[in-house]
């Protein structure tokens, strides 16, 4: 299955360096860093929805908040969101505040695809665990 | 943990640094936090995070020792990056490396400009973690060079070309070549500041205070202060008005005064070095410890330095007596690279890159020269910028030298810094003096023949004025013939020794071999500013090119030094033109080779000779080279070592120049055994 997101562009290989972070001393780091990425940007991303209506025409308060959550996304690897930020920003630079909105609207679809796919993801890693610590346990 | 116990425990792992190296990260984004502190543990560093830069600054300040590095993203909500990157740099003197996913041109150069070590693009990777040590180590270097670093002592890294040669001073040898001007400039700028630094840590230990940020005199602000006191007459300049002509916003009057008195206190030791050092140091142009670092930076920045205006201003102070004066010139001798920053400081700048020599010394003499070596410094850099700055010099040391009478010069302790200051030609002339005597003040005028090729090329037109004066010049003799060797500062330093070499050169045969030898190649870099003549076919002047220099001394290494300082320029000129760019290398081979310095300064001496008045310098022009080389210790041997190493630190200012030459040469080679050039 990861293959599928490597595959589909969700995921680059950032995150194959953040798994490499996970050994025995933090055995769900990948986990709790995709936890925390889920819910961070969820945050980051109502900001920016707020900032859209609050401050209309505000380009550089959306490029900022736009800015962090890009940050976020990189740090994870997930590529397929943070091209969508990028665009945002673009339209942001051009004054464009239709392209922003489509933008927005992108980023926020592709979060709540990614989060789906990350958490099935993970279930099938605890789903392998089990049954390979069952595994191994048999052998 | 609390910090005592904290401290304990991260202690034992900085044994083995940069296992254990203690970093403080700060992000605003807590997914990244937490993927940089994974990576940072997985480096093995020690790490510290907070997403508010207000804690991090709290953490900071609580305990300055409690951290080795910061690495620090750009865009936070609470506190913008740069700021605190200025602030970290400026109250606790830590390596700061920013963080952002922008990675666009302008925003790296801003980061850098305030001062960031690096600048790393998000999504960071482990790779770009595993080298962040190199920072910290450079910067301790640069300020701890003279305690010593037990930490670093068995750091020697592959990269450090130079801690072989190294001074006792440093430990390791920079990490990088690379990294060496900004080590020697830090090294200049600690060493010049090593008085208020003192007072200012003091000042500023307590932490609970909000300490008025210290101002960091950077290479631009230096010039400034230099330029407005060369103004207003070193001995008129009062903080007031040095503000005034300044026009920086945020600097108060205190800041200038403190800085005022540092740089007095520098321009003192200068000449106190200056004077004793000349004969010695003149020959081997081994300036202090800065220069041994940054041998060429510092210069460099004297260089630009002492570049004309220095010197014209500085006749009046009597270069003559004191290469002192030029110790923008000398410092800068180091600087070979970095553009000689300024003349004023040269002896010390040399280590910190010119920038720091700019800093210092530009105030003195000549405002001009300052401008010179700032303009220089700000080059860059170190070690390319000398053709250019030579130039700039060699145009102001021609105004100068003609007017300092190398006779002041005679030393060319100038020739460390060949540094623009015009100085230098005076330094060298006293330098030659010393040991010339009867040589006749060959110092430059000889140069013009072509100088030095660029760098030293524009010595060389300043020794030519130089040259004529010389003959007024007391020291010696040196014929007017040239020592172009003050054009040559423009690298390295411009080691006035042309100066001394005049006439009478054959003070060394093994000298003039030496010269005789890199001349040939042109690029006889005798590295410290010798004042070849003129005559002396290039022999001389490739100081400034050291490079052919080099390439004769290969045999001596050491002349990879001279070339530094060797930006004599004078009369070999036409070799020198690539000497002048070797002095970079020279610069560098000088490090590797202390002793070759020795051997370089007699060279040096000796080829001066050839040509006809060689300049004296011959020791000293060494000197400039690289700093440490040159040691004159030797120096009494060869009145030609002393020159050097003179001349490679006065180049700039031969106050500062010669005193760092002296200290360096002292420091560095207790052999300077000039006269006898197994090579030649």
């Amino acid at each position: 299955m990861k293959k599928s997101l490597f595959d589909q562009g969700y995921l680059d290989e950032q995150f194959c360096q953040v798994e490499d972070l996970q050994d025995e001393a933090s055995p769900n780091f990948v986990e709790e860093v995709v936890t925390l990425f889920l819910k961070d940007s969820g945050r980051l991303m109502s900001n920016i929805e707020q900032a859209l209506e609050k401050y209309p025409r505000d380009f550089n308060r959306w490029d900022a908040y736009m800015q962090q959550l890009k940050g976020s996304c990189c740090s994870i690897g997930a590529s397929r969101m943070k091209n969508e930020c990028m665009s945002f920003r673009d339209s942001c630079g051009q004054g464009n505040v239709e392209g922003c909105m489509r933008a927005f609207q992108k980023v926020k679809r592709e979060h709540a695809v990614l989060r789906q796919k990350l958490e099935s993801y993970f279930q099938l890693l605890r789903q392998a665990g089990a049954t390979g610590a069952a595994t191994r346990s048999i052998k | 943990m609390r910090p005592d116990e904290r401290k304990g425990v991260v202690a034992a792992r900085r044994d083995q640094f940069p296992v254990g190296m203690r970093v403080l990260a700060v992000d605003d984004d807590p997914v990244c936090l937490k993927v940089l502190e994974t990576l940072l543990l997985r480096c093995q560093y020690h790490v510290s995070t907070t997403n508010q830069a207000a804690i991090a600054l709290k953490m900071l300040r609580e305990n300055r020792d409690m951290f080795d590095l910061v690495i620090s993203d750009v865009h936070m909500p609470d506190m913008d990056g740069f700021k605190l990157l200025e602030l970290v740099g400026l109250e606790m003197d830590l390596p700061v490396i920013m963080l952002s996913v922008n990675g666009e041109t302008k925003t790296v150069m801003k980061g850098i400009t305030h001062g960031a070590c690096d600048y790393l693009l998000k999504p960071v990777r482990i790779e770009e973690l595993r080298n962040i040590w190199q920072h910290v180590v450079r910067r301790k270097f640069s300020t701890r060079d003279r305690a010593n670093l037990d930490i670093y002592e068995e750091c020697n890294k592959p990269s450090n070309a130079d801690s072989d040669h190294a001074h006792g001073h440093v430990t390791c040898g920079s990490p990088d070549q690379s990294g060496r001007p900004s080590k020697k400039r830090k090294e200049y700028y600690s060493e010049e500041e090593d008085e208020g630094e003192e007072d200012n840590t003091q000042e500023t230990d307590d932490p609970s205070a909000p300490k008025k940020p210290r101002v960091v005199w950077s290479v631009e602000l230096h010039r400034k202060f230099v330029a407005a006191v060369n103004q207003l007459g070193i001995d008129k300049a009062v903080p007031k008005r040095i503000l005034e002509l300044m026009n920086v916003e945020k600097l108060t009057r205190e800041n200038v005064a403190s800085h005022l008195q540092k740089y007095r206190l520098y321009l003192k030791r200068l000449s106190a070095v200056a004077s004793q050092q000349v004969s010695i140091v003149a020959a081997l142009g081994g300036r202090d410890p800065f220069l041994h670092m940054g041998a060429f930076e510092g210069l460099q920045g004297y260089q630009a330095f002492t570049s004309s205006t220095s010197l014209s201003s500085f006749t009046p102070h009597g270069l003559i007596n004191s290469p002192r004066n030029n110790p923008a010139a000398f410092g800068t001798q180091r600087v070979s690279a970095s553009k000689s920053i300024q003349t004023v400081t040269g002896g010390h700048a040399l280590n910190h890159s010119i920038c720091d020599a700019n800093k210092y010394h530009l105030s003195s003499p000549g405002n001009q020269q300052g401008n010179l070596g700032q303009g220089m410094a700000t080059s860059l850099g170190q070690t390319q910028m000398q053709p250019k700055w030579i130039q700039e010099e060699t145009d102001d040391l021609s105004t100068i030298f003609s007017g300092n009478g190398l006779a002041n010069s005679g030393m060319s302790a100038t020739l460390q810094g060949v540094t623009s200051s015009p100085l230098l030609p005076q330094e060298l002339v006293e330098c030659t003096q010393v040991k010339v005597g009867s040589q006749p003040s060959v110092l430059t005028p000889s140069v013009s023949s072509g100088h030095l090729e660029g760098t030293v090329g524009v010595s060389s037109s300043l020794l030519d004025p130089r040259v004529s004066q010389q003959t007024t010049i007391p020291l010696s003799e040196f014929s007017a013939s040239g020592l172009p060797i003050h054009g040559l500062f423009n690298n390295s330093c411009a080691t006035k020794l042309g100066a001394t070499s005049s006439a009478s050169t054959p003070v060394h045969p093994s000298d003039d071999l030496l010269v005789a030898r890199d001349t040939k190649a042109g690029a006889s870099s005798f590295g410290s500013t010798m004042l070849l003549p003129p005559d002396t076919e290039q022999k001389y002047l490739n100081f400034g090119g050291g490079n052919s220099f080099k390439h004769k001394f290969d045999e001596r290494t050491a002349d990879s030094l001279f070339d530094l300082k060797f930006v004599w320029s004078s009369g070999l000129s036409s070799q020198s033109a690539s000497n002048i760019g070797a002095h970079h290398s020279i610069s560098q081979r000088w490090n590797n080779s202390s002793s070759n310095n020795s051997n370089i300064g007699a060279r040096m001496i000796g080829q001066p000779s050839s040509s006809a008045s060689t300049v004296a310098p011959h020791a000293k022009s060494d000197f400039l080279i690289s700093g440490d080389m040159l040691v004159p210790k030797n120096a009494s041997d060869l009145s030609v070592p002393k020159l050097q190493s003179e001349l490679s630190s006065s180049s700039c200012s031969f106050d500062g120049l010669l005193n760092s030459i002296i200290k360096v040469v002292r420091s560095y080679h207790p052999l300077v055994s000039l006269p006898q050039h197994p090579s030649l």
